[in-house]
């Protein structure tokens, strides 16, 4: 399942002076995606972003993973990472079950779980002995 | 007016190799720590009575991470594990890195070990260290 789609860009670049004000860029989040007998299990890097900020949306054939974060209210003096935004997008399959998806956010990282839908999953079929 | 020409050019290297991070991501070795440079990234605010140093670091295994002052130096360490039972077949795509990181950070004015706190949320890990009290700004009483 899941191709992806573009990623967003990072917006240009900016000095630090207007750091504070300036709108944080959005990014694409790293994932892993693997597959178990019951679900795919989809899980993304988004540190930075709380509870409140995250939205997941499943329509139709896409799967949507949006964060936005709260802009700091002070400029680091010495900076080497910015909070930023995340968006992707995925494509599901029809064998999926998107009334079901589950998703836990934890120390930074989300973790969606896609049941499979139950006619795909695999099914125990019992030998009659004659 | 841009009065820091470096911060810029800086930054534009940081995003390239980001980018070339995220491109070549898709062609290494599944489960290795593939990030390049130094780990976990960090951003150092000074204030008057503390100093916060802020690294980005996703996912760790709360249990691994550990912290220890030395000096005008502050360490960090930690471990990002594998999901527990999934075996590499079972994976379509592996774009986060994993492994252990160590990182040493000196911020040039000496520390109270005693003194420091840190915390973990949200995949950001802050530090909260004070400086040494020899280290502080002492008003001197002139004598008459």
């Amino acid at each position: 399942m899941a191709t992806m789609t573009a990623p967003t860009n990072a917006g240009p670049a900016t000095t630090r002076r207007e750091g504070a004000e300036r709108k944080a860029p959005t990014v694409s989040p790293r994932v892993d995606i693997y597959e178990t007998e019951k679900a795919y299990v989809l899980l993304a890097d988004m540190p930075g972003i709380g509870p409140d900020g995250l939205d997941v949306v499943a329509e139709r054939d896409e799967l949507i993973v949006r964060g936005r974060v709260e802009p700091p209210a002070t400029t680091p003096d010495y900076q080497e990472f910015e909070l930023a935004n995340y968006y992707r997008a995925f494509a599901l399959t029809e064998d999926l079950d998107t009334s079901a998806i589950t998703a836990t956010l934890k120390d930074g990282v989300l973790k969606l779980e896609i049941p499979k839908s139950p006619r795909v999953q695999p099914k125990k079929i019992q030998v009659r002995v004659e | 007016m841009n009065t820091q020409p470096n911060w810029n050019s800086w930054q534009e290297m940081r995003r390239l190799q980001q980018t070339m991070e995220h491109l070549f991501s898709d062609f290494a070795p599944a489960g290795r720590w593939s990030l390049t440079g130094e780990y976990p990234p960090v951003n150092l605010t000074r204030e008057d009575k503390a100093i916060t140093l802020e690294a980005l670091c996703p996912g760790v295994d709360r249990g691994s991470l550990d912290i220890s002052v030395i000096g005008d130096a502050v360490t960090i360490r930690g471990e990002r594990k594998a999901e527990p039972e999934v075996p590499e077949e079972r994976y379509y795509r592996r774009e986060r890195p994993l492994g252990g990181f160590t990182r040493t950070v000196s911020v040039g004015e000496r520390l109270d070990p005693d003194q420091t706190q840190a915390r973990y949320a949200n995949g950001i890990l802050r530090v909260q260290l004070a400086r040494a009290p020899e280290a502080a700004p002492k008003k001197i009483a002139i004598q008459s």
